[in-house]
């Protein structure tokens, strides 16, 4: 049986048992009462019984001596046994204080029967005059059991006073023990029935709280009920249901980013690769065209067009195909002197390239093109500006776990709002002209590239110039990149 | 405040569960039982009446509980039955319902009336049940009583008589006021008081018989006094008549001087004598009659004394002057 319908039965039987032991004591107490009723009358009555019969038999006694016949007889014997039976039965009322008139009551109606019985006798013998005195004596003890029965009532009354007293009063009790009675069910059913909802109604409220606080999104509160029935189990279902929500979104939530990641991550690489096939036009004509330009410019002795030339071909053809994949520092290196070199010629002596390269730490992996537009963005914004051109000093350096590059210009410095912008990876409008790849592009790569947000830093300020600092991790935390297809 | 709650409960639930039961042990816990008593133990006992024509006088109340004490003593029951005011009609159906009611044995004040006589010596015979008189006795021969318990009226008449003599001295008229019933006490009485003046010859006596209603003792007493206004004595041989025999002569003159007697057995005599107005009374010992009557009667119902002394026996009597009295 379950257990709410348990403790409803047991609500049920409790006041059933209420019910049932009142009922049971009342009846017990009225059946008593009846009886002690029905005793009180059958006293009464039976001492009226005697005077009844005794005026009868005096009665029957005088018409059968008026007119002697046989059913006048047969009366007169009627009553006499009545009589005889009203006295045994007034044998049973004896008490203590009706004692002595009881036994001269019960005397007396034996005279009365003796004496009816010598008229009777006398009759029979013709004897009229005694039979008449007889008869006289039988009247006037019939007369005494009258005036004895009422002396025996007064005594009745007078013993049982205080029994009558007590009759009258203890109904008067009962009364007040009903009043009493009722108002204690009441108070007892109230509680109990306050109790026994509670019982019930309070995990439900609990539940619906708890089922609200799930609706409003809020999965970490353990929801906890105290009782002992289904609403407790259903509870525990419930808290059960709310943890494995709790596990199944925090798994969506990860899948989600992982997904961003991933998305963004496909963004950039069709970004890059956009803008490399645009500037795919037919590459090889341009690089047969451009090195044919250097053998020309060679033959014809010029010997430092020839040089830009092809450093203009290696940067063309390095940028067109290592986009999306890692090569080594030192190649970033080479094409990044290569790309000085050209800037070189176009600036002569207006830009002032140093850099101090420590040859032991080239082989660390990096994305490709991650140094040239950071160099570019330097050039663009520190010297191309700058009437008297600007320096730019270009180190890479060892560390414990960690190569540090550092491009560091003296131009007019960045604001602290594009720094932001930049380090947050947003679009940057560019200014000028540049190879196409932005900053931002180059901060996400990086991060993507080795899994971790610290690998770029920028200290600048307005007119103090911009030092950009990479730290390159020895070992890449971040493989996935590796494994994007080579479009080269 | 849920605490106070509780508690407040808790508390009217004590109270009610208190008045509760409180109420259910009166009701359920009283004395229902109708008291009952075993009938064979009651029914052995000697079931004896006294009955006498003056109910609730001081005389035959000390003779009802010195009955009743003996009764109680003896283990028979007994019960003082009887009229009052000497109602003789209710006196007689008394006796008669006693003898119907068949008790063992009727102690009864003696009336020397034909109706008594034909009761006790008829009926009561007839029945055979005992009866013995006291204070008052109707002859043997009369009454066919088993024996009677009370003062010796002749003796109580001498006294009188002596007490008489010594107060007026030897010479005088006396009235002396008896009823016309002519019972036997107070004929026992007249002798006694006149074998003792008669031999007094310069005592004259005036015997005047009168019905025993106010009016009538009034009258006599008028009468007498105007016959003989040198009256010194009066003896009211029926003590109830003292009282308006003596208001009779208060009026007339004053009653100091006269030497005026009677006996105890009347309510009015003991306070007349406490006034004064009284000069002697004879006082009888009604405890003690109640007592041998009762004790005499289960005598002879337990077959002990058999027969009873049929003289009689006579209890204590002195003279009470008023002297003492006051």
């Amino acid at each position: 049986m379950s257990s709410i319908q348990r403790k409803i039965w047991t609500l049920a039987a409790v006041v059933l048992f209420i019910m049932v032991a009142i009922w049971t004591t009342l009846t017990y107490y009225n059946q008593k009462t009846q009886t002690q009723y029905n005793d009180i009358l059958q006293r009464y009555l039976r001492m009226n019984e005697v005077t009844n019969a005794s005026q009868q038999t005096i009665t029957a006694l005088n018409n059968y001596l008026q007119s002697p016949s046989q059913a006048n007889l047969d009366l007169l014997d009627r009553s006499k046994q009545q009589i005889r039976k009203a006295r045994v039965e007034v044998l049973v009322l004896r008490n203590s204080d009706n004692d002595f008139a009881l036994t001269n009551y019960m005397n007396l109606i034996d005279s009365l029967v003796e004496t009816t019985d010598r008229s009777l006798m006398f009759q029979s013998e013709k004897e009229t005059e005694d039979s008449a005195k007889a008869f006289s004596e039988a009247t006037r003890i019939s007369k005494y059991i009258s005036d004895m029965t009422l002396t025996l009532l007064d005594t009745e009354l007078k013993t049982y006073d205080r029994f009558y007293r007590g009759i009258i009063e203890q109904s008067s009790e009962l009364n007040k023990l009903g009043v009493w009675m009722l108002l204690l069910i009441t108070l007892l059913l109230l509680l109990f029935t306050y109790w026994f909802s509670l019982s019930i109604t309070r995990p439900v409220l609990k539940l619906t709280q708890a089922a609200k606080e799930l609706s409003r999104g809020r999965f970490d509160l353990q929801i906890e009920v105290a009782s002992n029935d289904e609403i407790s189990f259903l509870a525990k279902m419930f808290d059960r249901m709310r943890i494995n929500i709790n596990n199944l979104i925090s798994e969506i939530q990860q899948k989600a980013q992982l997904e961003n990641e991933l998305q963004q991550n496909k963004l950039l690489l069709q970004e890059s690769q956009l803008r490399s096939l645009q500037s795919q036009i037919n590459p090889h004509f341009l690089f047969n065209t451009l090195d044919t330009l250097s053998k020309k410019a060679y033959l014809e002795g010029s010997e430092e067009t020839s040089d830009l030339l092809a450093s203009v071909a290696g940067l063309l053809r390095y940028s067109l195909k290592r986009l999306d994949r890692s090569v080594t520092l030192y190649d970033e290196v080479k094409v990044l002197k290569q790309y000085m070199e050209i800037q070189k010629a176009r600036f002569t002596d207006r830009l002032e390239f140093h850099a101090n390269i420590d040859e032991t730490c080239l082989y660390v992996q990096i994305p490709g093109l991650t140094l040239q537009p950071i160099v570019e963005n330097a050039v663009i914004h520190a010297v191309e500006p700058e009437e008297d051109g600007g320096a730019i000093w270009f180190s890479i350096r060892d560390g414990d776990d960690r190569v540090t590059i550092e491009i560091e210009d003296d131009g007019p410095g960045m604001t602290e709002l594009k720094i932001k912008q930049i380090l947050e990876e947003h679009v940057v409008e560019t200014e000028g002209h540049s190879t196409g790849i932005g900053f931002s592009n180059v901060v996400r790569r990086l991060r993507l590239f080795y899994g971790r947000e610290d690998v770029i830093e920028i200290e600048s300020g307005s007119g103090r110039g911009t030092k950009v600092i990479l730290k390159i991790p020895k070992t890449r935390g971040n493989e996935k990149y590796d494994k994007a297809p080579d479009r080269g | 405040m849920r605490k106070t709650v509780i508690l407040l409960l808790g508390f009217l639930c004590a109270v009610l569960f208190y008045f509760t039961f409180a109420s259910a042990d009166k009701v359920f816990r009283s004395d229902w039982e109708i008291p009952r008593t075993s009938t064979q133990a009651q029914a052995k006992q000697y079931r004896l009446v006294l009955i006498t024509q003056e109910l609730e006088t001081p005389f035959w109340n000390k003779v009802g509980s010195g009955a009743r004490g003996q009764a109680e003593k003896d283990g028979a029951s007994l019960e003082v039955w009887g009229s009052y005011d000497k109602n003789q009609e209710d006196f007689l159906k008394k006796i008669e319902i006693a003898i119907d009611s068949k008790v063992d044995g009727i102690i009864v004040q003696g009336l020397d009336t034909e109706e008594f006589k034909s009761l006790t010596k008829i009926k009561a015979a007839f029945y055979g049940i005992p009866i013995i008189t006291v204070a008052n006795d109707v002859p043997m021969a009369d009454s066919l009583r088993r024996t009677y318990v009370g003062s010796d009226q002749f003796l109580a008449g001498r006294m009188i008589a002596n007490q008489l003599l010594t107060d007026m001295g030897r010479e005088g008229t006396v009235i002396l006021l008896a009823d016309s019933r002519r019972e036997y006490y107070q004929q026992q009485r007249l002798n006694g008081i006149q074998d003792v003046l008669k031999n007094y010859p310069n005592v004259r006596t005036e015997y005047s018989e009168t019905p025993d209603t106010r009016e009538d003792v009034v009258a006599t007493t008028q009468n007498l006094m105007n016959r003989m206004p040198d009256v010194d004595a009066f003896i009211a041989v029926n003590a109830n008549n003292a009282e308006a025999m003596i208001q009779e002569i208060g009026r007339r003159s004053r009653v100091e001087p006269y030497d005026i007697y009677s006996f105890d057995d009347s309510h009015e005599t003991l306070e007349l004598l406490k006034q004064g107005k009284l000069d002697g009374m004879i006082e009888q010992s009604p405890e003690t009659m109640g007592r041998i009557s009762v004790s005499l009667m289960i005598e002879w119902l337990s077959g002990k004394t058999v027969p009873l002394d049929t003289e009689g026996y006579l209890t204590d009597i002195r003279m009470l002057k008023a002297t003492d009295a006051t």
